[in-house]
């Protein structure tokens, strides 16, 4: 039974970090209509950011981890404007495959650094006692991280709900003409959204860089399981993001604790995922929470 | 047509059917001819080391597989990023068949022909079957479908023991009529049979192109609505498209393994998808003509970059390993940069060139 709740923790605590993983991608999609394959680049390079301000610059780690999510903002930004203004009006296939490219290019500079190759680990700043409690435990840096993660997402979530700047995105998303009548920056919008995706981004790299440890691989498979996530919770759902990360992680969780070692399989958890996703495009394409706007074609 | 087929100034259609010819002057024929002639025979002339005898085939191998991305990507607009694990599947076809068989087994060696097809229908399998959400969805959500199988393919040929886990499998030397292929003339005897494969299928594909069941793709991708009114079937028809792209990539891999005489995980990472994607791009989208330049250009870029990150590499010996990182920058950087200022790809160049001789000696 402990071993269940365990697995049911640490699967809740890695799908938080999907959820916020893919909160990013959910708001590039929701303003901009645009995939955004070069999300988990993205999470890569804010977790660096983080960590080469906190080792290498010397700051302390909550002032460099909030720098960073500054930094990470600003560059996402500056992505949208370089890249991705002049494609506005374009077909959405090529701004899709600018971000394909994109992707390529950010792997590229990444590994011209020494992050690219080799394994770096924060430096503890919280206690290393796990808290413990019916025969579970989980550690201090998950538990900060899951704090952070749901106060990020609560935050978005009334951002979308309640604010002006969530009210235009919104709009902008439903019907680009419409919200351009109404004195809405439709470009603005875009490159904001970028930006917020940026800042999200930097945040979940910032916690899963203190959770399991720097290493662009694994980096590299958190940008990739964002698309399971996003397609089980319906691609422009917020709390699909959520409830689909979560879910991810459970299974993942389930996966490599109860059918690894068995019938010959393992490894089970890097697959399970896109497997799930080929069956969920295959009968219920809009998700669990997306808006059934799909047109059959 | 007109009378005069020498040149093209002048002359107008009189029916679909001229319009629809491959060679719309006898100077066009020609300079294809030539041009045919002269790579079948400048291997007599000339000695290339083996060195230089394989990039020349990993050219025209990512040719073959290109035609295949191209029909998905350019003509039916759907994009692919998993093309390297259609590829790899057509490899894996052949490497099961060694693996069971035997390395030697005379099925291989001796009726490779049958194999490569073989390769190229499981792939068509494949990729009609992760085609399959396309009876239901937009080209957007194809992206994350053939991503998904990419995945699903690494996770496949690494943790399975039937696929050595990712290792090297080695695949047998060939028989031809002469017997045995000796490893002196291996790069030499491939050259010819891919420069074959490749003029083929090309003419496969300009066929297609020109005929009912090509042109529904071209129909689909620019409006799905009226293709429908029009009386074709959408879905069907993407999903067609995929195991059109499976059918050329599988034989791809096939002539990929064989090759290079063994099968390994390394040649269809996602990385290869985003290089193949690369050369669609850059050869240009929806062009027949973009499947030759575009593989040709990224793999002389290829070269390039190698040896640049050879001489960047002495210089700076802090860097790890410049390669890797000079490979996927570039990559990038040369598709985002192609669809920002060039979308139509090395062929819109081809174009104009080609409609300045033609106009010749006038302007328009």
């Amino acid at each position: 039974m402990s071993y269940f709740l365990q697995l049911v923790v640490s699967g809740v605590v890695v799908g938080s970090i999907y959820a916020l993983s893919a909160l990013g991608f959910v708001l590039i999609y929701k303003s901009s209509r645009v995939l955004n394959i070069a999300h988990g680049q993205i999470i890569a390079t804010g977790a660096f950011i983080t960590y080469a301000l906190t080792v290498f610059a010397g700051i302390p780690i909550v002032l460099a981890f909030l720098l960073s999510m500054v930094i990470t903002f600003c560059l996402a930004m500056s992505v949208e404007r370089i890249f991705l203004r002049r494609l506005i009006g374009e077909p959405i296939i090529s701004v899709i495959m600018v971000t394909i490219g994109l992707m390529s290019i950010i792997d590229g500079l990444i590994y011209l650094t020494p992050f690219g190759s080799e394994n770096f680990s924060f430096p503890e700043f919280l206690p290393k006692t796990p808290i413990a409690f019916w025969g579970v435990s989980m550690s201090w840096t998950q538990m900060v991280g899951v704090v952070i993660t749901f106060t990020m997402i609560g935050g978005f979530t009334w951002f979308f709900k309640k604010s002006t700047v969530g009210i235009s995105m919104r709009a902008v998303s439903d019907d680009q003409f419409a919200s351009m009548s109404v004195g809405i920056s439709v470009p603005k919008v875009f490159g904001l959204a970028w930006a917020t995706a940026g800042l999200t981004a930097a945040a979940a790299g910032g916690i899963i860089g203190n959770i399991t440890g720097l290493n662009f691989d694994v980096l590299h498979s958190f940008g990739i399981i964002v698309f399971p996530v996003v397609i089980v919770g319906g691609l422009d759902s917020i709390l699909g993001a959520i409830v689909a990360g979560i879910i991810m992680g459970l299974i993942q969780q389930f996966a490599s604790g109860y059918l690894d070692g068995k019938w010959g399989l393992f490894g089970t958890a890097d697959v399970l995922p896109y497997i799930i996703l080929l069956i969920i495009l295959l009968f219920k394409p809009h998700g669990l929470f997306g808006i059934h706007e799909i047109e059959r074609v | 047509m007109s009378e005069n087929r020498w040149m093209a100034t002048g002359n107008f259609f009189t029916s679909y059917k001229a319009e629809q010819r491959i060679f719309m002057t006898h100077i066009d024929r020609l300079v294809f001819i030539c041009f045919l002639v002269a790579l079948f025979a400048w291997p007599l002339f000339f000695k290339l080391g083996n060195k230089y005898m394989l990039v020349i085939d990993s050219i025209l191998i990512a040719i073959v597989a290109v035609y295949g991305l191209n029909l998905l990507t350019g003509f039916a607009g759907l994009i692919s990023i998993g093309h390297a694990a259609f590829v790899g599947v057509g490899a894996y076809t052949l490497a099961s068949f060694a693996t069971v068989l035997g390395t030697n087994h005379v099925l291989i060696t001796h009726w490779w022909p049958l194999m490569i097809l073989v390769s190229g229908v499981v792939g068509a399998v494949i990729g009609g079957i992760v085609g399959l959400p396309a009876l239901r969805l937009k080209h957007l959500y194809l992206v994350i479908a053939t991503l998904s199988f990419q995945m699903i393919f690494q996770w496949t040929i690494n943790f399975m023991t039937f696929f050595n886990q990712g290792q090297t499998i080695s695949i047998g030397r060939v028989f031809w009529f002469t017997g045995k292929v000796a490893r002196k003339q291996h790069y030499l005897f491939w050259y010819y049979v891919i420069l074959v494969i490749v003029v083929v299928l090309g003419l496969a594909v300009r066929n297609l192109l020109r005929s009912k069941h090509g042109r529904c793709l071209v129909a689909v991708r620019d409006n799905d609505r009226a293709a429908d009114a029009m009386g074709m079937n959408p879905g069907i028809t993407k999903v067609y498209a995929f195991a059109l792209a499976g059918f050329f990539a599988g034989v791809a891999g096939a002539l990929h393994a064989y090759l290079w005489r063994g099968v390994g995980f390394e040649s269809f990472t996602l990385h290869h998808s985003i290089s193949y994607l690369a050369m669609a791009i850059v050869g240009g989208l929806g062009t027949l003509v973009g499947s030759f330049f575009g593989p040709v250009a990224i793999l002389m870029l290829e070269l390039q970059v190698e040896h640049f990150a050879e001489f960047v590499g002495h210089y700076f010996t802090a860097i790890g390993d410049v390669a890797t990182a000079f490979r996927p920058l570039s990559f990038g950087l040369v598709i985002v940069l192609f669809l920002m200022f060039e979308p139509r790809g090395i062929a819109n160049w081809w174009r104009i060139t080609r409609s300045y001789f033609k106009l010749w000696p006038f302007r328009y």
